[in-house]
C-alpha cells in the first residue's frame, strides 16, 4: 500500500486509484481556511505544518484556488505563486490541489478564453490536481480548463456540484458525469462537490453507488462540508459505496463549516474495514500539534455564530460562504434577521430561481437577492447586476427550469421579453489583448512584469497593482507569523520579534517607545538587529489610508441620502455608476452598485431630482460614508 | 600651552583635519555657522568658535576666520578644500598676521589658480599640455582669437574661466555660433563665481581618463609624489568615484606621468600638498590640466595605498619640517576605492536631499575599510551646504578584493531618511566595465543602466517599516 507521489504521470495516478485497496485523503487546508477563518490562514502557518503534512501521505493538499488567490494578494500580501513555490520546497512529495471555478476561474464572472488558458498554464506549473466546477453544472464552461490541464500533464478532477431537492436525482447526476467523461475521458478523478454538506449519509452512498455502476473506471473523490456536523457519516457511506478519495482537514483548526477532522474519519472507517492508503497517522497528529498554538491568532476571523448549523439543509449556503455571510450580517447590523433570511427567504429564492447549486458565484446571487428581498421590503425590487446576468443566461442555461415570468419582469423590466431576446444567452467574452495588458501593467509598476504578475493583474487589476507596490515598500511579509501579522493593540515596549526573512536571514526587532511630539507626529522606535530605527507618522493620516476618515453612522448616511447626498453605506468597491450627471431620477431609482465581500448591493436614490455631480468612478474603493454622488431637487 | 590649529572648514573634512591635528598632539579649533550648530565637528574639536549666521558667507569671510584664529590663539590655519582653500587673499591675510597657512604660499596659489599663468609656467618647463589659448582679450578681439583657435583645432572646444577650478566655470562649445553666444555668458558667470571675468580656450580631449598625481613638497627642497589616482567617474566634471592607483597597465607611462608631475611642481616652486591633474586621451597621450593647491576630497585613496598621512605631512611642512621620507620610501601597495556617499537622488539628476532627517545611520567596518564622515542618527541635513555625508574608502591587496570589499561595505551601510547615492554605487560596483578597470570620463553617460535600482533593497528595512505600521495603527491596516 503506497501513497501517490507528486510527479507521478496522470495515467499511473488513475491506475493506482482504480486498484486501490482502501481510500485516499485530501487535506483540504484551503477550504478549511476559507470556511472557518475567512481565508486568512497565513503561509507562515502552512509552512510550519509543511514537514508533517508532507510526511502524512495525503493524496493531495488542497491549498490554492477558490477565493484564496484574491485574499492572498488583498489581505495577506503574499504572492500566490511564491506561496506554492515555498510550500513545494517544504513538501516535495505531496500533490498540490486547486479549486477552479471553470470559466469564472478564481473570480466571480466569466473570463475571456485566452485569459483562462494563460492563467491555467501558469498555475499548472505548481498545481497537480485541478478540481474544476461550474455552479450551473454547465460542462462547456469547464472545457478550456480541462484542455489546458490535460496539456500540462496534470490531473483533471471535474466536479458535479451536488444539491438536494426533487430535481436532484441520481439519474441527473449520472447523466451529468457521463457528459463530463465524454469530454475528458476516464483518466480523471470525478468529484462529488458537496459544498453545502447537504443530504444524508444514505443519500450520498446511493449517489456514489449509482455513479460507480455507470462509470466503474472513474475514481470518485467525495468533497463535503461539516456544517451540519454529519459529514463524517456521509464520508463513511461514500467510501463504503466505492469512493476512492475523500476530503478532511487538520483537527486543531477544525471548526464548523469546513471539512471534518482527518483522524475522526480514519478511526471511523477502520471499524468498517477501510484503511487510508499510505497515511502516517502519527504525522497527522503531529501536524495538529505543531500548529495548534497558532489558532488563537486567527480568532478574529472565526465565525460570528458558533456551533453547527443543521439548518444548512434548508438554506443550503456553501461552507465556504458561511463565514463571510455571517460577517456581513454582523457588520450590516442584520444578524437578527438571519433566521428569516436563511430559513425562509433563501429557500424560497432558490426555488424561484431554478433550484441550481448554491456555490460561487451562484451562491452570492442567491444570498444577495434574499438579503435585499428581506431588508429592502419589495421582493426583487433591487436586483443586482449579477442576478440580471443570471436571468439573461450569461452564466449558462438554467439546469432544471426557468424562473417564472414575473421575476423576469421585475428584474429586466416590463419589456423583458425584448431584452431577453436581444441580450440573452451565453456569449463568449472577447479575448483580451495580452500584449496590451502587459504594457499597461509595465506602465503601472514601472518595469517589465513577469508572466505571473500579469496573471494576477488580469484576475484583479487594481488589487494586484496595489499588492506589487506593497511588496516593493514592505518586502515579503509572509515571513511574519500571525502573532505579528494580526497583532492588535500595539506591542509592549521591550518585546522582541524574531523572524527569518525571505532570503533566509535571521532578524530581531525589539519594540521601543512610540512617543507623539507637539505637532502630533508619532515616532515609532524599533531596534532592528541591535540598531535603533525611527519611523515617523504624520499627525493626520492621509486620505484613503486606513485608520482615518470621520466615520458616519448608518443613520447619518441615510439622512444625507434623503438630502440628496449619496454616500457609501459600507466599505466596498463601486462596480457601476448607473446614472449620468444631469440625469433626472425618481425616488428608488438605482444610482450605483457597490460590491463588498463578493456581494453586489444597489444604491438607490432617496429623493427625486437631478444628478448634479458624481464623485467616484467605476472601480473606486470607498469607506463607509464615502461620497458617491449628489442629487439636487428639481427646480 | 599646546599648539593650536584652526580648522577653517566644516563637514567630513573638518573632522579629518581635527583628527590629524590631535594625533600630532596639537589642539584643534573648529569654526561654524549657525546652520551647522548641530554638526559633529564642533564636539570633536577642542574648542569651537561661532563665525556667524552664514550660510556659507561666514566660512568664506577671511576677516572673521582670522579673528577667530587670533581669539582662540591658534598659530596656524588649515583651510581643507573648498571655501577659502584656494583663495590667495586668504593665504596672504594669514601671512600678514603671522598665522601659518597650511598650504602653499599666496603667490603659488595665485599663479596656479590663474589657469593661463599656470599653463605658461608649464609650457616653459616643457610639460605636455592640451592645446589652448592665453586669456582671451575682451570684446570682439577675444572672439576673433577664439574663432581662429577653433578654426585651427576644430570643435569641440572647452571654454574655461581663467580663475576657475573644481570643475566649475567650464563649458563645452560645439560651433562658432555657440562660441559667440557663450563667451559673454561664461564671462558673467566667472565674474560672479571667481570675481574675475577672464576666460580661455582649450581643445577638448574626447572621453579622456582623468589621472592625477599627489605631490608633497617641503621647504627644504624635497618634492615627492605619492603615485596616481583615477577620477574618471564623474558627472558634469564632479567626481563621484576615485581609485588609486590608476588602472593603466603601462608602468613606464605611469612612471613618466609621476615624474612629469614632480617636474611640474618644481617648475611652480610648489610647496606643501598639491595635485597635478592630467588628461589621458585614447592614444595614451597625456596632457597637463592643472595643479590643485589644496588637499583633495579623494586624498584618502592615496593614503590607503601608501600608508602616508597627507594631512599630517601638510601640517609638518607648514611648520617648516623636512619630509621624513624620500621618494624611494614611497611604496604603492594594493588598490583603494573611494565613493562619496551623498544625500542625493541620482535618479532625479542627483537632486540634493537637504532638509531631511537621518532616521537611521548605520555604518560599516572591518578590514581595509575607512570612513570619513560626520553625520549621525537624528542629524538633519542642512539645505545650505553640500550633500556629502560620508566618504567610504576601501583598500585591498588586489583590485578584485577591493571591489568585493566595496560591495560588502555598501551592502552593510544603512542610511534612512534621505535618499543616498549608495544603491547607485552598488550598481557601479557590479558593472562589468568598472570591474575590469576600464572606464573614462564618459562612464556615467555610457552606462545609463546604473540608474536602475530599488531604493531600499534591505529586506529587514522594509519589514521593520511594516511592523512600525502595525505598531502605529494598533493593528495591521492591510489585513482588514
Amino acid at each position: 500500500m503506497t501513497r501517490i507521489i507528486q510527479g507521478t504521470p496522470v495515467e499511473d495516478i488513475v491506475k493506482t486509484l482504480r486498484t486501490a485497496k482502501g481510500y485516499y485523503i485530501t487535506n483540504t487546508a484551503r477550504d478549511q481556511s476559507q470556511s472557518d477563518f475567512k481565508n486568512r490562514i497565513l503561509l507562515h502557518t502552512d509552512l510550519m505544518a509543511a514537514e508533517q503534512r508532507d510526511r502524512a501521505g495525503y493524496f493531495s493538499l488542497e491549498i490554492t484556488g477558490g477565493a484564496s488567490i484574491h485574499v492572498d494578494i488583498l489581505r495577506k500580501q503574499v504572492d500566490p505563486f511564491l506561496k506554492l513555490r515555498k510550500l513545494r520546497e517544504g513538501m516535495p512529495h505531496t500533490m498540490f490541489q486547486t479549486l477552479c471555478r471553470g470559466v469564472n476561474l478564481f473570480g466571480y464572472r466569466p473570463y475571456p478564453q485566452n485569459i483562462i488558458r494563460f492563467t491555467v498554464r501558469e498555475f499548472a506549473k505548481y498545481v497537480d490536481v485541478w478540481r474544476t466546477f461550474d455552479f450551473l453544472n454547465h460542462v462547456p464552461n469547464m472545457h478550456a480548463v480541462f484542455e489546458e490541464v490535460a496539456k500540462a500533464g496534470k490531473l483533471n478532477e471535474p466536479c458535479i456540484c451536488f444539491s438536494t431537492g426533487p430535481e436532484h436525482t441520481n439519474e441527473y447526476y449520472v447523466a451529468k458525469a457521463a457528459e463530463i467523461v465524454a469530454v475528458t475521458g476516464q483518466d480523471i478523478t470525478l468529484c462529488i462537490k458537496n459544498h453545502g454538506g447537504l443530504g444524508t449519509p444514505k443519500r450520498i452512498g446511493e449517489l456514489v453507488d449509482a455513479l460507480k455502476q455507470k462509470l466503474p473506471e472513474v475514481p470518485i473523490h467525495y468533497h463535503g462540508h461539516n456544517t451540519d456536523g454529519n459529514d463524517v457519516g456521509r464520508i463513511v457511506e461514500a467510501v463504503r459505496s466505492g469512493a476512492t478519495i475523500i476530503d478532511a482537514a487538520d483537527s486543531s483548526f477544525s471548526g464548523f463549516y469546513g471539512p471534518p477532522p482527518i483522524l475522526t474519519v480514519v478511526q471511523t472507517l477502520k471499524e468498517y474495514g477501510f484503511e487510508p492508503v499510505g497515511l502516517d497517522e502519527e504525522a497527522v497528529i503531529a501536524t495538529s500539534e505543531v500548529i495548534r498554538d497558532q489558532r488563537k491568532h486567527y480568532e478574529q476571523f472565526e465565525s460570528q455564530i458558533k456551533g453547527f448549523q443543521p439548518t444548512v439543509q434548508i438554506h443550503k449556503l456553501p461552507g465556504g460562504a458561511m463565514g463571510s455571510s455571517l460577517e456581513q450580517a454582523a457588520k450590516g447590523g442584520f444578524l437578527d434577521k438571519m433566521p428569516d433570511i436563511l430559513h425562509k427567504e433563501l429557500p424560497r429564492v432558490q426555488q424561484e430561481l431554478g433550484n441550481y447549486w448554491s456555490v460561487t458565484p451562484g451562491s452570492q446571487i442567491l444570498w444577495t437577492t434574499a438579503v435585499s428581498n428581506v431588508l429592502g421590503g419589495e421582493r426583487y425590487g433591487n436586483p443586482s447586476g449579477d442576478l440580471r446576468n443570471l436571468l439573461l443566461g450569461k452564466y449558462g442555461p438554467f439546469p432544471f427550469y426557468q424562473p417564472e415570468e414575473w421575476i423576469y419582469q421585475k428584474v429586466l423590466g416590463d419589456d423583458w421579453r425584448r431584452v431577453l431576446a436581444e441580450e440573452g444567452g451565453v456569449e463568449d467574452v472577447p479575448d483580451m489583448d495580452l500584449a496590451h495588458e502587459r504594457y499597461a501593467l509595465s506602465e503601472l509598476i514601472g518595469g517589465e512584469p513577469t508572466d505571473e504578475q500579469l496573471v494576477l493583474y488580469l484576475q484583479h487589476p487594481n488589487d494586484a497593482v496595489e499588492f506589487f507596490k506593497f511588496s516593493e515598500k514592505y518586502g515579503q511579509v509572509y515571513v511574519l507569523p500571525p502573532s505579528i501579522f494580526f497583532h492588535s493593540g500595539g506591542f509592549p515596549i521591550g518585546e522582541k520579534l524574531a523572524f527569518r526573512d525571505h532570503h533566509g536571514k535571521e532578524h530581531m526587532i525589539e519594540i521601543g517607545p512610540t512617543p507623539v511630539n507637539d505637532s502630533g507626529e508619532t515616532s515609532v522606535y524599533l531596534i532592528v538587529d541591535h540598531h535603533p530605527s525611527i519611523f515617523n507618522f504624520r499627525a493626520k493620516p492621509v486620505v484613503g489610508q486606513p485608520g482615518e476618515a470621520p466615520v458616519l453612522s448608518k443613520e447619518e448616511i441615510l439622512d444625507l441620502a434623503k438630502a440628496g447626498d449619496i454616500r457609501s453605506p459600507f466599505s466596498g468597491k463601486v462596480v457601476e455608476i448607473s446614472v449620468e450627471e444631469g440625469q433626472e431620477i425618481l425616488v428608488g431609482d438605482r444610482v450605483a452598485i457597490m460590491e463588498a465581500m463578493k456581494m453586489q448591493t444597489p444604491i438607490l436614490s432617496e429623493m427625486s431630482g437631478i444628478v448634479t455631480s458624481i464623485f467616484v468612478k467605476k472601480g473606486d474603493s470607498l469607506k463607509p460614508g464615502g461620497k458617491i454622488l449628489k442629487i439636487d431637487k428639481n427646480e | 600651552m599646546k599648539k593650536r590649529i584652526l580648522v577653517a572648514n566644516r563637514g567630513e573634512i573638518a573632522i579629518r583635519l581635527i583628527r590629524a591635528i590631535q594625533e600630532l598632539g596639537y589642539e584643534a579649533i573648529a569654526v561654524y555657522e549657525t546652520p551647522d550648530e548641530m554638526s559633529r565637528h564642533i564636539r570633536i574639536a577642542d574648542e569651537a568658535v561661532l563665525l556667524g549666521d552664514g550660510p556659507r558667507c561666514d566660512y568664506l569671510n577671511i576677516e572673521k576666520v582670522i579673528r577667530a584664529a587670533k581669539r582662540s590663539e591658534a598659530c596656524a590655519i588649515h583651510p581643507g578644500y573648498g571655501f577659502l582653500a584656494e583663495n590667495p587673499y586668504f593665504a596672504k591675510a594669514c601671512e600678514k598676521t603671522d598665522i601659518v597657512f597650511i598650504g602653499p604660499t599666496s603667490d603659488i596659489i595665485a599663479n596656479l589658480g590663474n589657469k593661463v599663468v599656470a599653463r605658461q609656467i608649464m609650457a616653459e618647463a616643457g610639460i605636455p599640455m592640451v592645446p589652448g589659448t592665453q586669456t582671451l582679450k575682451q570684446g570682439r578681439e577675444g572672439l576673433a582669437e577664439a574663432l581662429d583657435f577653433a578654426g585651427h583645432y576644430g570643435y569641440p572646444i572647452m571654454l574655461k574661466a581663467t580663475s576657475g577650478g573644481g570643475g566649475r566655470g567650464i563649458r563645452r562649445i560645439e560651433s562658432d555660433a555657440e562660441m559667440k553666444e557663450q563667451i559673454p555668458i561664461a564671462r558673467a558667470e566667472a565674474l560672479a563665481a571667481f570675481n574675475d571675468d577672464s576666460v580661455y580656450l582649450e581643445k577638448v580631449i574626447v572621453n579622456p581618463k582623468h589621472v592625477e598625481v599627489q605631490i608633497l613638497a617641503d621647504s627644504h627642497g624635497h618634492t615627492v609624489h605619492l603615485g596616481t589616482r583615477d577620477c574618471s567617474i564623474q558627472r558634469r566634471n564632479q567626481k563621484l568615484v576615485e581609485i588609486a592607483p590608476s588602472m593603466i597597465k603601462d608602468k613606464k607611462l605611469i612612471d613618466e606621468i609621476c615624474e612629469t608631475a614632480v617636474r611640474a611642481a618644481k617648475a611652480a616652486r610648489y610647496l606643501n600638498a598639491g595635485t597635478v591633474e592630467f588628461l589621458i586621451d585614447q592614444d595614451m597621450k597625456y596632457y597637463f590640466m592643472e595643479i590643485n593647491t589644496r588637499v583633495q576630497v579623494e586624498h584618502t585613496v592615496t593614503e590607503m595605498i601608501t600608508g602616508i598621512d597627507i594631512v599630517r605631512n601638510q601640517i609638518n611642512i607648514a611648520f617648516g619640517k623636512p619630509l621624513s621620507f624620500t621618494q624611494d620610501d614611497v611604496q604603492i601597495r594594493g588598490h583603494a576605492i573611494e565613493v562619496r556617499i551623498n544625500a542625493e537622488d541620482p535618479k532625479n539628476d542627483f537632486m540634493p536631499e537637504g532638509g531631511k532627517k537621518v532616521s537611521v545611520y548605520r555604518s560599516t567596518g572591518g578590514f581595509g575599510v575607512r570612513l570619513d564622515g560626520f553625520v549621525y542618527q537624528g542629524y538633519i541635513i542642512p539645505e545650505v551646504y553640500d550633500s556629502l555625508l560620508v566618504k567610504l574608502t576601501v583598500h585591498g591587496f588586489t583590485w578584485d578584493e577591493t571591489v568585493g570589499r566595496l560591495k560588502r561595505c555598501l551592502q552593510n551601510f544603512a542610511i534612512r531618511g534621505p535618499k543616498t547615492t549608495i544603491p547607485f554605487y552598488m550598481n557601479i560596483a557590479n558593472e562589468k566595465d568598472f570591474l575590469s578597470g576600464d572606464f573614462d570620463t564618459s562612464y556615467i553617460e555610457t552606462h545609463p543602466h546604473i540608474f536602475y535600482y530599488d531604493e531600499d533593497s534591505s529586506e529587514v528595512g522594509k519589514l521593520s517599516r511594516f511592523i512600525a505600521e502595525i505598531q502605529y495603527r494598533g493593528e495591521n491596516p492591510f489585513a482588514k
